[in-house]
């Protein structure tokens, strides 16, 4: 006898399989390849007409070579120093017996939320002429003397440390994945701490690390705010600061110019990622066992050293950009020394309550990062299913092309946003175009891949068989996908959306060609300001963001209890 | 506690208002919704509109603001997908103007009253119109040795490695000045050369130079001069020169977009711009009106008389490719 | 109805095959293990009963539907079987009884039946007070039980078990090999046992399924397996049987014949069909073998090695007659011979490996 094919419950698990794969599919092709796509159109055949004159201007420019040269090198240069500070402050924070891990990861992942341009201009501080740090310790350089950041060493200086916490964050994640007896058995082994760290521990850890790695390498590549600030000075030209460039320098035909440059850094990014791919390839990361967390080493007489050292370095990358804002937005105009007479709160009083479009972006920044985060991970873990387990060749391809979006300036992807939705969209008739929507669209696109990667991660080191015994308990997917696949991801996926959240939170570049009366984003109100001379009133902002950001990140803990453990990156 | 310059303001706003109810009425009033594009400083932007409104109450005006590039960035994909958004558009630099003007993007306004304005301030095809002056000079630290007069100070060793200036890579109103000054025999390149021989640093914008003069961090910069001038009001230990041989200027020009569906309410934001009362809300705002006979606003010395340096826009259209290639050379590492 | 039938099975990972042609046919309420070296196709096989994996050819039925075909797959939620991994696979982020309840509550099993049917499985495995752990906090015994706990609260009439003893020590091992037969024995249902282990096999399956490189290469009774091996392989990876060149010397008489081996006659069993031939082979266990009780009788052999088994030696030997080949047989304590000195071997008994038949197309 045979049983038909369409067997009801058979059929069903097939449609609801079938269904959430193409829905992806969909879904990121629209996020990813819809934009990158458009802006290819625009590239090779602006106005509709196949025409390759963009393309040989950009590929005879000796700037554009100069440009992905350094920005090659900075990139990997600064990936390789952030990835060495965040994995070590990773591995230490997560392994050893240091106090107060949980008040140092907060710390360690907040440098994230400030802007890189005041990041930038703290750093310039410390090392410039008039720097309080220097003078104190007498070895400031002579008014005028050129600052050593306005260089290449300056910008990879820069670009480690502001992107060490993706690293750490995603390793992090990892981390807390791996149980004790491996560590233990290493031991036993008669192996000493260094050895099982370098045997055992860091080849588990590699996906989350190629993962944090990876997510480093398209960040570099694709930031604009360090290279704008310590390169132009120099006028060392990396590929965001070219575009920004070609872009001010208007003419006809700069969209098609914009675009190849913009698709010369996705090319370079999406190489990186394949070489990713390789580096995971064949090889077997999953840990099997279920036991607790592991003991932290005994760091023993290291211990203080380690933990004075830890801590000044992040007082260092948090508090100095930090007090820079802080002192900013206490003096009524840029340069007045702070002092008791001249500190006002007359900037804060302005932003929180004279300035509506504050409060509004506020509001606006906050619900966009938080619902892009909360989206980005609902789309990801699925996503990541597909992708890691069911292996779904669409999927994989697409894989790639998320990076994109990312990679390249935030006013391109801004401008394929308006190349794409500035005509109501088709058969609905909607128009996205002028509402907060476009930007939620754009930010979704852009950060997509923040989300993705520790996501991927997380599968890699989970054993299938999880999924598989829930599957033999006859859960469908949806069902699985909600009871056991996400409680097992969560640790990697909040550690995304907390990428997320904190760099949509600070973005300007995409919101400032997008946002329209009353869907202002904080970044935009922060750039108007300093557009407009006021560094006062900007710095009160962005000290207002940092802190509140700070009340909402601590306040998660309030219900941390209900959440399964290792899932908040600063609670142990 | 110091008082703010909002506080004025406010106050400012119901003057210019008071001011705007004694302008004669428009016959046929237009009404519908506008779309300004813009780069001024958001104050102003908003000081702008709200006077737009009290003139013209039943027109509804749509603003997006932000950099130039921004702007011009969105403009041009809007172009580029067929439908630019903007009506009217109010940048800082005649340049993008001139761009596009050339890409048959602006509407000539033959009727726009321009008795009273100087003719080197908007285009002889009446396409746009410098609605005030924005010079460029030198801004020094109160705390700096010297006190620069002339453009040529800054080639001296005195003023070595203490220099920043705008980049006109990144900024339209520093190219256009890049342009102008070469253009000129008396400083051209030579001028550029010394600067590079002292060490200037290139950064990317006004209110980057505003921050390292105001700061400390160099002691002079090639700057706008209202910006050094608010920050002067407000306690920054910043002043301003204009350097002797002439500022060069620009000249926040407004036009309208050729594919306006307003056309009557686009003319009639250009009408207020152009109005006395539109120059004298520039002039309040701190600004060099473009009509002279307005006046000149309250933080330049009493008597000064501005040397503008002249500008052929076309002229610079032309050789800012050029001259931003040898400026890139000359400041590259 | 819970048969499990699997007919001409076919899998293929690139140019490899997985599953060559395997047939086997499971009764209801049979323990069948599937015994191979690691890489043989024992998990590949398991993976397309669970239907984790899609066929290339043949069919698999549960019970009178067709679950897997080249153009039908039940996808492993509508099965209605229940697997014990290697791994246990506990859900760590669920307590244990929430482990065990997970089925009960996807098949819309509600309290108070739900937590009474996870206590009563609980109890069976003997871990009543450990409802409330969570899976990181258990030895590898419990988690081995709760796994087992899990897969039964659901009934399914037909349990997979992956190696479940793999991770486990020597002592657990025994003690869970016995509750495995007493489970099977009380519940009645049909179980599919993966292993590597011949012992473990032997002591639980009531039919043994013996693959290697993807094929299966006997499926027979445990005693049938270990006396009358259908081929070379499972001759040699059954019991450390031994394989002999042999002539054979007469027609097969009452499951006996005459053969020729080493210079030396010998009456061994056989297929009642064997053919006279001089190119046979023969198995020879341990036990088939010994000590020549007179000085002329039997082979001559030189004693290599003599290894102390407890009560017993294991006495390793190499014929004079073929150098290449070492025999091993038990004596008795004290050693009649030490290394390096002459024996005579006696055969007492032996199998001759039927040629050429393929088992499972035979059965």
């Amino acid at each position: 006898m045979r049983i038909s094919l369409a067997d009801p419950a058979t059929l069903r698990t097939r449609v609801e399989e079938m269904g959430l794969l193409w829905g992806l599919v969909g879904l990121v092709a629209l996020l990813s390849l819809l934009p990158i796509g458009r802006l290819v159109v625009e590239g090779l055949a602006p106005g509709g007409q196949l025409s390759a004159t963009a393309l040989g201007k950009v590929m005879a420019s000796p700037a554009t070579w100069t440009a992905t040269w350094n920005s090659l090198t900075t990139a990997i240069a600064g990936t390789i120093l952030a990835t060495l500070i965040g994995a070590t402050v990773a591995l230490l924070a997560t392994l050893t017996d240091i106090r107060a891990r949980n008040a140092f990861t907060f710390c360690f992942v907040l440098p994230l939320m400030i802007a890189p341009q005041v990041t930038a201009l703290a750093w310039l501080q410390l090392f410039g002429p008039s720097s309080t740090l220097l003078k104190l310790i007498g070895m400031a350089p002579p008014l005028g003397s050129r600052n050593p950041l306005y260089s290449r060493e300056g910008i990879i200086l820069l670009l480690g440390l502001q992107y060490a916490p993706l690293v750490f964050l995603t390793l992090r994640a990892g981390l807390r994945a791996l149980p004790k007896e491996l560590i233990e058995a290493g031991l036993a082994a008669g192996a000493s701490p260094l050895t099982v760290l370098r045997t055992v521990v860091l080849p588990l850890m590699t996906p989350p690390l190629v993962a944090g790695i990876a997510l480093c390498f398209v960040s570099s590549l694709g930031n604009f705010g360090i290279p704008a600030f310590l390169g132009i000075p120099g006028n060392f030209l990396v590929l965001p600061t070219l575009i920004y460039q070609r872009l001010a320098g208007l003419g006809p035909g700069v969209l098609s110019e914009v675009a190849i440059l913009s698709l010369l850094i996705g090319v370079i990014a999406m190489v990186g990622i394949l070489l990713q791919d390789v580096m995971l390839r064949r090889r077997d990361f999953r840990i099997t066992t279920t036991s607790s967390a592991a003991r932290p080493f005994e760091l023993g007489r290291w211990r203080r050293p380690v933990e004075i050292g830890l801590w000044s370095f992040a007082i260092l990358v948090l508090a100095m950009p930090f007090l820079g804002l802080l002192s900013t937005s206490l003096i009524p105009a840029f340069g007045v020394p702070l002092n008791a007479k001249t500190a006002t709160l007359a900037n804060y009083a302005y932003v929180l309550f004279e300035h509506a479009a504050s409060r509004r972006a506020f509001v606006n920044s906050f619900l966009m990062s938080a619902g892009a985060a909360t989206l980005i991970v609902l789309i990801c873990v699925p996503l990541g299913y597909f992708i890691v387990w069911k292996k779904s060749r669409a999927l994989r391809l697409l894989n790639l092309a998320a990076e994109l979006p990312y990679a390249m300036p935030g006013v391109v992807l801004a401008i394929a946003a308006i190349l794409l939705f500035l005509k109501p969209l088709p058969v609905v008739n909607v128009s996205l175009y002028n509402t907060i929507w476009i930007i939620v669209f754009a930010y979704l696109a852009r950060f997509l891949v923040l989300g993705l990667r520790p996501v991927i991660s997380g599968y890699l080191q989970i054993d299938r068989t999880l999924e598989e015994a829930a599957q033999i308990a006859g859960a469908g997917l949806p069902r699985r996908l909600v009871t056991i696949i996400f409680p097992l991801v969560a640790p990697a996926a909040v550690a995304g959306a907390l990428l997320v959240f904190l760099t949509a939170f600070n973005e300007l570049t995409v919101s400032a060609l997008l946002w329209s009366s009353g869907a202002e984003t904080l970044g935009v109100v922060v750039f108007s300001f300093e557009q407009g001379g006021d560094s006062t009133y900007a710095s009160a902002l962005a000290a207002v963001t940092v802190v509140v950001t700070i009340g909402l990140m601590a306040s998660t803990s309030l219900f941390a209890q209900r959440l399964p453990q290792g899932v908040l990156p600063w609670r142990d | 506690m110091t008082l703010t310059r909002r506080r004025f303001a406010a106050r400012g706003l119901m003057m210019t208002a008071a001011l705007l109810a004694a302008a004669p009425a428009v016959a046929q009033a237009p009404t519908g919704k506008l779309v300004l594009y813009t780069s001024q400083p958001e104050k102003d932007a908003a000081q702008t509109t709200a006077a737009f409104k009290k003139a013209y109450p039943n027109i509804e005006v749509d603003i997006f603001r932000s950099g130039t590039t921004e702007v011009m960035g969105k403009l041009s994909a809007e172009i580029s997908a067929g439908q630019p958004g903007a009506d009217v558009l109010l940048i800082a630099d005649a340049a993008s103007m001139e761009v596009l003007k050339g890409q048959n993007q602006l509407l000539a306004y033959p009727g726009a009253k321009t008795e009273g304005f100087q003719p080197g301030s908007f285009d002889a095809d009446k396409t746009y119109f410098g609605s005030k002056l924005i010079t460029t000079g030198i801004a020094y630290n109160t705390g700096a040795k010297e006190k620069p007069t002339s453009w040529t100070d800054l080639d001296k060793p005195a003023y070595k490695g203490q220099i920043s200036m705008p980049s006109p890579l990144y900024s339209g109103a520093a190219a256009i000045m890049l342009s102008t000054m070469t253009a000129r025999p008396d400083l051209g390149w030579k001028l550029f050369e010394g600067l590079k021989a002292n060490e200037a640093v290139a950064v990317r914008g006004n209110g980057a130079v505003l921050k390292s003069v105001a700061s400390g961090e160099k002691s002079y910069g090639v700057l706008v001069d209202f910006m050094a001038y608010n920050a002067k009001k407000q306690g920054s230990p910043i002043d301003f020169v204009f350097p002797k041989e002439g500022a060069p200027a620009v000249t926040e020009p407004v036009a309208i977009i050729k594919s306006t569906k307003n056309e009557a309410a686009a003319k009639a934001f250009v009408d207020f711009i152009l109005s006395d009362a539109g120059q004298k809300l520039a002039l309040w705002m701190g600004y060099i009106p473009a009509k002279p006979s307005i006046g000149i606003p309250s933080w330049l010395p009493e008597g000064t008389k501005i040397n503008v340096m002249a500008s052929d826009i076309a002229a610079v259209v032309k050789a800012t490719e050029a001259d931003k290639a040898r400026f890139a050379t000359m400041f590259g590492n | 109805m819970a048969r499990l039938t699997i007919d001409r099975v076919q899998r293929s990972f690139g140019s490899y095959l997985a599953l060559d042609d395997v047939s086997i046919a499971v009764e209801d309420g049979e323990f069948l293990a599937v015994l191979g070296p690691s890489g043989c196709g024992k998990t590949t096989l398991l993976r397309q009963i669970a239907g984790f994996d899609k066929l290339d050819g043949g069919r698999i039925s549960i019970g009178d539907r067709l679950v897997s075909s080249a153009d039908i797959h039940v996808p492993p939620e509508h099965r209605k079987l229940g697997i014990v991994f290697q791994s246990y696979a506990l859900w760590p982020h669920m307590t244990v009884a929430e482990n065990v309840a997970y089925g009960l509550t996807v098949a819309g099993v509600r309290d108070p039946e739900r937590s009474q049917r996870v206590s009563e499985a609980l109890e069976l495995v003997g871990l009543n007070g450990f409802a409330e752990r969570r899976p990181g906090m258990l030895s590898g015994g419990q988690r081995q039980r709760v796994a087992l706990a899990r897969c039964l609260v659901t009934e399914p009439s037909l349990v997979l078990l992956d190696e479940p003893l793999a991770n486990l020590d020597v002592h657990l091992r025994a003690s869970m090999e016995e509750e495995f037969a007493r489970f099977h024995e009380r519940t009645g249902r049909t179980m599919v046992y993966i292993t590597h282990d011949q012992a473990e096999a032997m002591t639980l399956a009531d039919r043994i399924a013996v693959m290697d490189r993807g094929r299966l290469l006997q499926l027979a009774t445990p005693s049938q397996l270990y006396r009358e091996p259908a081929n070379i392989t499972v001759a040699g990876f059954i019991g450390e049987g031994m394989v002999l060149p042999a002539a054979i010397l007469s027609t097969p008489q009452a499951g006996s014949c005459n053969v020729s081996v080493l210079g030396i006659e010998a009456v061994v069993r056989c297929r009642p069909d064997q053919r006279v031939t001089e190119q046979a082979k023969l198995c020879l266990r341990a036990g088939d073998i010994g000590i020549a009780s007179t000085r002329y009788g039997g082979l001559p052999a030189t004693v290599e090695r003599l290894s102390y088994q407890g009560g017993h030696f294991r006495m390793e030997a190499r014929p004079a007659a073929n150098r290449d080949i070492l025999l091993h047989l038990d004596v008795a304590e004290p050693s009649p011979a030490q290394p390096g000195e002459t024996i005579r071997i006696a055969i007492g008994d032996g199998w001759i490996i039927p040629e050429g038949v393929s088992l499972d197309k035979a059965a």
